[in-house]
């Protein structure tokens, strides 16, 4: 049950998504997925490779359209099954915040360049963001590397940078899809930590698909995704 | 501050951060620039050559030619109503022909003009003309000192002629050479030759020094035997003798110091004219005209007879027979002229009116659009060649830009989940086309301002590459790059326009190339981007 104070940060109805498969055969990978997360709380959903989870981060965040369902971004709701449109990627770079396995930082550009290129995108004051921004990083632990290129960091190291870009622009949600799938099982650990307690203090809803059981305890609501559908356990 | 991510984002994939340079834009901008420079080299020398020719033109025959279309025509007062007008600066008449011109068993039938002689400026830079014609003698213990022949030698005894019929009848105008031998000190002074006429006889002229004020000039005909003095340096002696003109140096002449002369007379012409045949049908037998060579000239413009002769008019008048006649008219008028065309048309017809259509005034760009149409014609042709050259850098750039988009898919989807339309992401690429068409235009300009600021050097280092030292001669005698007028965009509106065409073509040729990769990305599904390996 959400608690009535707090306000819902991103909620899905409904959402149902199936893939045309060899012939006109149709594989049904989510069946009217019910999902509700407030503002500062977190969310971890595990499940079987290949049962959904990635493909439900990316109707969340309005990547693709899903078959039925609807979605609300805080008070907006906005109809899943509907062609993502340019008014929506706008409220995405302000709304949410994405972190993937792979970090996907753009190697042309510096640890800074490539945070505040989340600022960039939402046309928001880049003078207002740059503070904010090497206060992440210093949160990250990666400060000191702010003016080097991608390519000079380790894993862990870029996977912070990726947070610390997700975050900078304040969204309401962050989605990480298995954030600490390229990193040890300690840098995994220590990340981890970085992500929920910076999300904490930002305020930050999360929802968090892993494989690894501790980090999913380690969230307020765990989820399994079965058969389509998202089981809260 | 609010910056178009897209083209923020085009310029560091171009110029990544914390690396001084991209192989790939070095190459892509260093090839639009090659482009770039030779479409300005190539059309800013040809606009040179145009402007050449186009002086050429306007020097051998003034801005506008007036031909008669009657027999009877009060031409001087013509020529006095067209002066009127503040837009004509000069009118000069001329007669011509063609005479039969001998010397012992050699002979020529030149275009033969007369004009009017003691014009001191005339429509035809003449003196050019002379000065461009002059071939000094070679000579092994001496050296040719004879003064440059102006206009003021042509009067209805003397003519000029071009190099080639000089060269056909093996004539040649007065000559003085100074002798090398003769004990002359030129650390204390010179002597110089100020002017030799067509009537100077072949002869040898000395002057010794007394001492350091007073000399003795005489020739070895014995007709002059005179002393002078260095207060009177001048000694001219009259129509038919050298002028000499002592020039004291540092040190004062001494006793014995001598300069000698040797002087030859112009060459004697036998002419003859159509209408002394004629009269010889008459059994009027008229003997030939002799006349002197006063000089040698040559036109820079080609398409003027390569056999021509100068006279007076009258001198025409009377091979031809005739009395107060006149062929036409050359007309200069004032400088606005020499570039617009329109204007100049718009004036002869004018002029046409003004005359009571009694004359036709064909402006020099009519009379020589044969000329100018194929000119134009090899510069269409040289763009048309270089235009596909230039869609292969389009090409090559499209090409590359296409590798990088594959290579960034899922830079692509991350870029469209972090918020940016696909749209912007695919503006990314097209303003990768665009940085590179501006910068390799900006740098095919700097090549092309290099390469016109040392045109002589470099079409030099080609042609002599090419052709040897001699072939380079040859070369010029066509195309005399060396004396080409090729502006620079801040001089000449049309070198501006070529520049800024070239440019614009760059510019847009590259953003067209880096719109297929841009659409190519915009198109892409992020999910699908982002989920690809």
């Amino acid at each position: 049950m959400s608690d009535p104070e707090k306000k819902i940060a991103l909620r899905a109805v409904g959402l149902s998504k199936s893939f045309s498969i060899v012939g006109s055969s149709k594989l049904h990978v989510l069946d009217g997925v019910e999902l509700e997360l407030e503002e500062t709380s977190s969310l971890s959903i595990r499940g079987d490779s290949g049962c959904g989870k990635t493909t439900l981060l990316n109707l969340l965040a309005r990547l693709e359209p899903a078959d039925n369902g609807t979605l609300y971004w805080g008070d907006k709701k906005i109809d899943a099954s509907g062609k993502p449109n340019s008014q929506e990627a706008s409220r995405r770079s302000k709304h949410i915040g994405v972190v993937y396995q792979s970090y996907y930082l753009i190697p042309e550009l510096t640890v800074m360049e490539n945070v505040l290129m989340s600022v960039r995108l939402s046309k928001l004051s880049m003078n207002d963001y740059k503070e904010r921004a090497l206060k992440l990083l210093e949160q990250m632990g990666v400060l000191d590397k702010r003016r080097q290129i991608p390519s000079k960091l380790s894993g862990g190291e870029r996977q912070r940078v990726a947070i610390a870009r997700a975050l900078v622009n304040r969204p309401k949600v962050i989605l990480a899809d298995e954030p600490t799938g390229n990193l040890d099982e300690r840098t995994g650990g220590e990340v981890m930590d970085l992500l929920l307690s910076t999300c904490s203090t930002e305020e930050t809803g999360l929802v968090l698909v892993t494989h690894n059981p501790s980090f999913a305890k380690a969230t307020q609501k765990s989820s399994v995704l079965k058969d389509g559908k998202l089981v809260y356990v | 501050m609010k910056s178009a991510w897209p083209f923020f984002l085009a310029w560091k994939q171009l110029f990544p951060s914390q690396r001084k340079v991209s192989f790939f834009s070095v190459l892509a901008i260093v090839g639009v620039a090659l482009g770039v420079n030779v479409m300005i080299v190539v059309v800013a020398f040809m606009q040179g050559f145009q402007q050449k020719f186009r002086s050429d033109i306007i020097d051998a025959q003034g801005h506008a030619r007036a031909v008669p279309l009657q027999r009877q025509i009060d031409w001087r007062n013509d020529i006095k109503r067209i002066e009127s007008r503040v837009e004509v600066e000069k009118v000069s008449s001329y007669m011509q022909g063609h005479l039969l011109l001998q010397n012992r068993d050699y002979h020529a039938v030149p275009y033969s003009m007369g004009i009017e002689p003691g014009e001191k400026v005339g429509v035809l830079p003449l003196d050019d003309f002379l000065k461009k014609g002059f071939i000094p003698v070679q000579g092994y213990d001496s050296q040719d000192v004879t003064p440059l022949p102006t206009m003021e030698l042509l009067e209805d005894d003397v003519v000029f002629i071009t190099q080639q019929v000089a060269n056909r009848l093996g004539v040649r105008a007065a000559t003085v050479l100074q002798l090398n031998d003769a004990n002359s000190s030129l650390a204390k002074g010179a002597v110089q030759v100020e002017r030799i006429d067509p009537y100077v006889e072949s002869d040898e002229w000395t002057i010794e020094f007394f001492n350091a004020q007073n000399y003795n000039l005489r020739n070895s005909l014995g007709s002059i035997d005179l002393n002078g003095t260095i207060q009177d340096p001048s000694v001219d002696l009259g129509w038919g003798f050298p002028k000499f003109k002592v020039k004291q140096g540092s040190r004062p002449f001494s006793s014995g110091d001598k300069f000698k002369f040797q002087t030859f007379r112009s060459s004697i012409l036998e002419i003859y004219s159509p209408n002394m045949i004629e009269q010889a049908k008459s059994d009027e037998m008229a003997p030939p005209r002799e006349v002197r060579v006063g000089g040698i000239f040559e036109v820079p413009w080609q398409g003027f007879h390569a056999d021509a002769l100068i006279g007076t008019r009258r001198f025409m008048e009377d091979m031809r027979g005739e009395v107060d006649a006149c062929d036409g008219f050359f007309i200069k008028l004032e400088d606005k002229f020499f570039h617009d065309e329109r204007k100049l048309g718009e004036l002869c017809a004018k002029l046409e009116g003004m005359l009571e259509g009694n004359w036709r005034i064909i402006p020099w760009f009519v009379e020589n659009a044969w000329f100018f149409d194929l000119l134009k014609f090899e510069e269409y042709l040289m763009v048309l060649i270089m235009i596909p050259i230039g869609l292969v850098a389009a090409f090559a750039i499209a090409i590359a830009l296409m590798t990088t988009v594959l290579r960034k898919i899922r830079e692509i989807g991350l870029l469209v989940a972090m918020g940016g339309t696909r749209i912007s992401v695919g503006m990314i690429f097209c303003m990768q086309g665009f940085i590179i068409g501006a910068l390799g235009a900006l740098l095919g300009c700097c090549f092309a301002l290099l390469f016109i600021r040392y045109r002589d050097f470099l079409m030099s280092f080609i042609v002599t590459r090419i052709a040897g030292e001699e072939g380079q001669a040859g070369v010029t005698q066509f195309y005399d790059f060396y004396s080409l007028d090729v502006p620079y965009p801040w001089e000449s509106e049309q070198s501006l326009m070529t520049f800024l065409t070239f440019i614009i073509f760059a510019v847009l040729v590259s953003t067209i190339a880096g719109l297929l990769p841009a659409w190519r990305a915009a198109r892409m599904n992020p999910a699908e981007a982002l989920r690809s390996e």
